[in-house]
């Protein structure tokens, strides 16, 4: 097996390495011979069908290849023979835990291509549910990294307070998961009655859920131990590697597409919120913004239910899309990290290319250089707190 | 048991076996896409906890299970591990085929990568529609499965058409 | 990189009234770096940059990026620009299978998007620059005798599976790529799928019902069938 480690990064790489040794002489004194550890493709710790093939010494990984595809469906070659609006109700389903948030990009790329823009009451719809998909999406992510160090408490709350915000979902989407609720030029219905205050008593029971699990899960010793100074991912590579979202953000990178490149058709300029970053670039310091990101995202939507304007929440579009030819690219922040369309149309019914540029797959792209030193139950810890949606990176 | 095996239990004693194995299910999760999480929902959430029907969400490894849950896309670099994880577990041996993927492609059934069916690998007992399915359907699909097996002859196990929730 | 640089004629015909600064001086130090390796240019006022460069060039234009502080790697890909012969059950307005053109030489007639595009494979690339918001779309043809481009890795680290991607979705060979084996499809799969001539099976022996109708509603009689 060949595993690969880039030039600009092989400094910190050994320094990381050669501490991680010092603490574990034993290995390196007895030089026990090597074997290959195989995890998954179905293993509980991969958030679905990853398989990692790591070569040990030891404890201690001497080399990792991911091996992916297990969940491949061919998203980019599906999209090119759908119409447009047959493509959200694919692409729904890459990132399966933040549904909406997938449906925005491809959306703005179409109707910046179309040069239509929703009417304000749908941007901030769809700015409200693209934030709630982010609460949904990682909350659950904060609950199975409980999971990946031991506790299985946190999995619960996660799934029990994650259920408040998929009914407000469900409410005005009808659908649980896959919404696909996003049209070009707007939304396809308006909000239910009643759903505003429901959705701040969500939103309260949400925050109730961060003060909890941090309590819980951030200040537990154990897990400290097994987060800090753990899969440290320095800026520069971070970049090089293209990580986004928290990720990055862990990392100390201060850089949200919300704020530094919103799109039009999205509303983050209208609310008072905060990018959180943390300087360690460890496990606890990407689950720590995690967590801060879902207490921003409770406050975001309660600050857009407040504003919400009324009027129409769909612009005048043709019964028929066909998007005019051009290329575009949208890119919004989603909850795994940055996610983006490359869309290409020549005039027709269907898009001619369709690039999708998930966050996942750029952010686990980073695991053979990553996990390359570390010892085996950490593998398990660093995958976790990169939280990645296989969907997301197979597509 | 030579008796079960020869298919000569008394009545009586199959019913009380059929009982025991119905309430006894253990379950291997067989979590691929989207559904994983529907499954996830209905098996380790408190709103819709599973357990209350005498199912066993999380034994350690299939040769421990008696019934799998295959929810998602089976693709076909998947298929042979699903195969072989299948053949792993004891009989009898049950499997659930959960969302519109695994039941016959669903959104995909012009991909190039996606099996268009579990079914074409592995035989089914219960058929879940939906995509994904919510929770109760699925655990509707279980008290189904659970009532087949408290009728079930011995003998006859392989007999009978597959359940499909809803129809 | 701001300060005054002269503006450098875009090639493409740009008549738009806008004028994009950020972008204009952008390009224009992309010149002073790349220089002859810039084939092709369009900017989009206020929104986007794509740049078209020679393959030879393609690696030299990373370089230049990253030092320009382009740091970000966004993604690689690739587009077939051949339109694909499957008809309406794919993609395109004619099924070159059922009517084959009638003179064989008659090659069909190609359109490539911005920034232009000679051959029938195109790598494109995206990458940011996360300090001052800027991005930009790289774009370089490939010979179709030879589909081979130079390797991203050196410059930026995250293109490694990218590149393994668009090798084995479009075939095209990344030289110097240490590891160009499948990243997603089993080792036995035959064909790279998003070539456009690429058939789905499935779609060839049944009609997609979302481009015609082909069930009625319910409670509709069956005369809509074969609409």
């Amino acid at each position: 097996m060949t595993t690969q480690i880039p030039d600009l990064s092989e400094q910190e790489q050994l320094r990381y390495i050669s501490q991680q040794a010092a603490d574990a002489r034993v290995n390196v004194e007895i030089e026990t011979e090597g074997m290959t550890l195989n995890l998954g493709p179905q293993h509980p710790a991969t958030h679905g069908t990853l398989r990692i093939i790591a070569k040990l010494d030891g404890e201690q990984v001497v080399a990792a290849e991911p091996v992916m595809g297990y969940m491949h469906r061919g998203y980019e070659k599906l999209a090119e023979v759908r119409t447009y609006p047959q493509v959200t109700t694919l692409v729904n389903r890459i990132d399966w835990v933040g549904s909406f948030a997938n449906e925005t990009p491809f959306i703005l790329a179409a109707e910046k291509l179309m040069e239509v823009e929703a009417p304000p009451r749908a941007q901030y719809i769809r700015t409200i549910l693209h934030e709630m998909s982010r609460i949904a999406n990682v909350i659950l992510g904060i609950g199975d990294m409980g999971v990946q160090v031991g506790a299985v408490t946190p999995i619960f709350f996660a799934f029990r307070d994650r259920e408040y915000v998929l009914n407000q979902i469900e409410a005005v989407t009808g659908g649980r998961f896959h919404p696909n609720f996003d049209r070009i030029g707007g939304l396809k219905d308006d909000l239910p009655a009643g759903w505003i205050q429901n959705t701040k008593n969500a939103m309260e029971k949400v925050r109730d859920f961060c003060d909890q699990i941090e309590e819980l899960m951030y200040g537990n010793e154990i897990f400290q131990a097994r987060t800090r100074g753990i899969g440290i991912i320095p800026k520069d590579v971070g970049l090089a590697y293209g990580l986004s979202g928290v990720n990055i953000r862990g990392s100390g990178v201060d850089w949200d597409v919300r704020r530094d490149n919103m799109s039009p058709g999205l509303v983050y300029d209208q609310v008072d919120w905060k990018v959180w970053t943390h300087p360690d670039g460890d496990s606890y310091s990407r689950m720590w913004v995690r967590l801060q990101e879902v207490r921003e995202g409770t406050k975001i939507v309660d600050q857009l239910l407040d504003q919400i304007p009324s009027g129409p929440i769909m612009a005048k579009v043709p019964r028929i899309i066909k998007v005019p030819a051009g290329e575009a690219y949208v890119e919004t922040e989603n909850p795994l990290g940055v996610m983006g369309y490359y869309v290409v149309s020549k005039g027709d019914l269907n898009p001619y290319r369709v690039k999708i540029r998930s966050a996942s797959f750029n952010n686990v792209s980073i695991t053979p250089w990553l996990l390359k030193g570390v010892y085996v139950p950490d593998i398990i810890t660093i995958l976790g707190s990169l939280y990645f949606i296989l969907g997301d990176i197979d597509r | 048991m030579g008796l079960v095996e020869s298919g000569k239990t008394p009545k009586s004693l199959q019913t009380l076996l059929n009982m025991s194995r119905k309430y006894s299910l253990w379950v291997y999760q067989w979590g691929l896409a989207c559904c994983a999480l529907e499954m996830g929902a209905a098996f380790a959430s408190p709103r819709y906890d599973v357990m209350r029907l005498g199912v066993i969400p999380l034994p350690a490894s299939p040769r421990q299970a008696d019934m799998v849950v295959v929810s998602g896309t089976v693709t076909d670099k998947m298929a042979p591990a699903i195969r072989r994880l299948y053949e792993q577990m004891p009989d009898p041996k049950y499997v659930i085929s959960m969302g519109s993927c695994a039941n016959c492609g669903g959104p995909y059934w012009d991909s190039y990568s996606v099996t268009k069916g579990v079914d074409q690998i592995i035989p089914v007992d219960v058929y879940v529609p939906g995509c994904p399915p919510r929770p109760e359907a699925l655990l509707e699909g279980i008290v189904m499965l659970q009532e087949r097996i408290q009728n079930e002859d011995m003998q006859e196990r392989w007999v009978g058409e597959p359940i499909v929730v809803g129809s | 990189m701001s300060d005054e640089t002269a503006v450098d004629t875009v090639d493409e015909a740009d008549v738009v009234a806008e004028t994009d600064e950020v972008r204009e001086a952008t390009l224009a130090s992309l010149t002073d770096e790349v220089g002859d390796g810039i084939v092709e240019s369009h900017i989009r006022p206020n929104d986007d940059i794509w740049v078209r460069v020679s393959r030879d060039a393609w690696v030299d234009t990373g370089m230049a990026l990253k030092s320009m502080g382009f740091g970000y790697f966004s993604f690689l890909s690739a587009i077939d620009w051949m339109p694909s012969p499957f008809g309406r059950d794919m993609d395109s307005q004619v099924d070159l299978t059922l009517n084959p053109p009638e003179d064989e030489d008659d090659d069909v007639v190609m359109e490539t998007g911005v920034a232009g595009g000679d051959t029938r494979f195109q790598v494109f690339a995206r990458v940011n620059d996360i300090v001052n918001n800027r991005a930009i779309t790289l774009k370089a043809d490939l010979p179709d005798d030879d589909l081979s481009i130079a390797t991203w890795i050196p410059v930026y680290s995250g293109a490694n599976w990218h590149e393994r991607e668009a090798a084995e979705m479009f075939g095209i060979d990344f030289v110097g790529h240490p590891n160009l084996r499948n990243l997603y499809l089993p080792g036995a799969f035959e064909g790279n799928p998003m070539r456009k001539d690429f058939a789905l099976l499935s779609r060839r022996i049944k009609p997609w019902p979302g481009i015609v109708d082909v069930e009625p509603m319910p409670g509709e009689d069956e005369e809509g069938e074969d609409a």
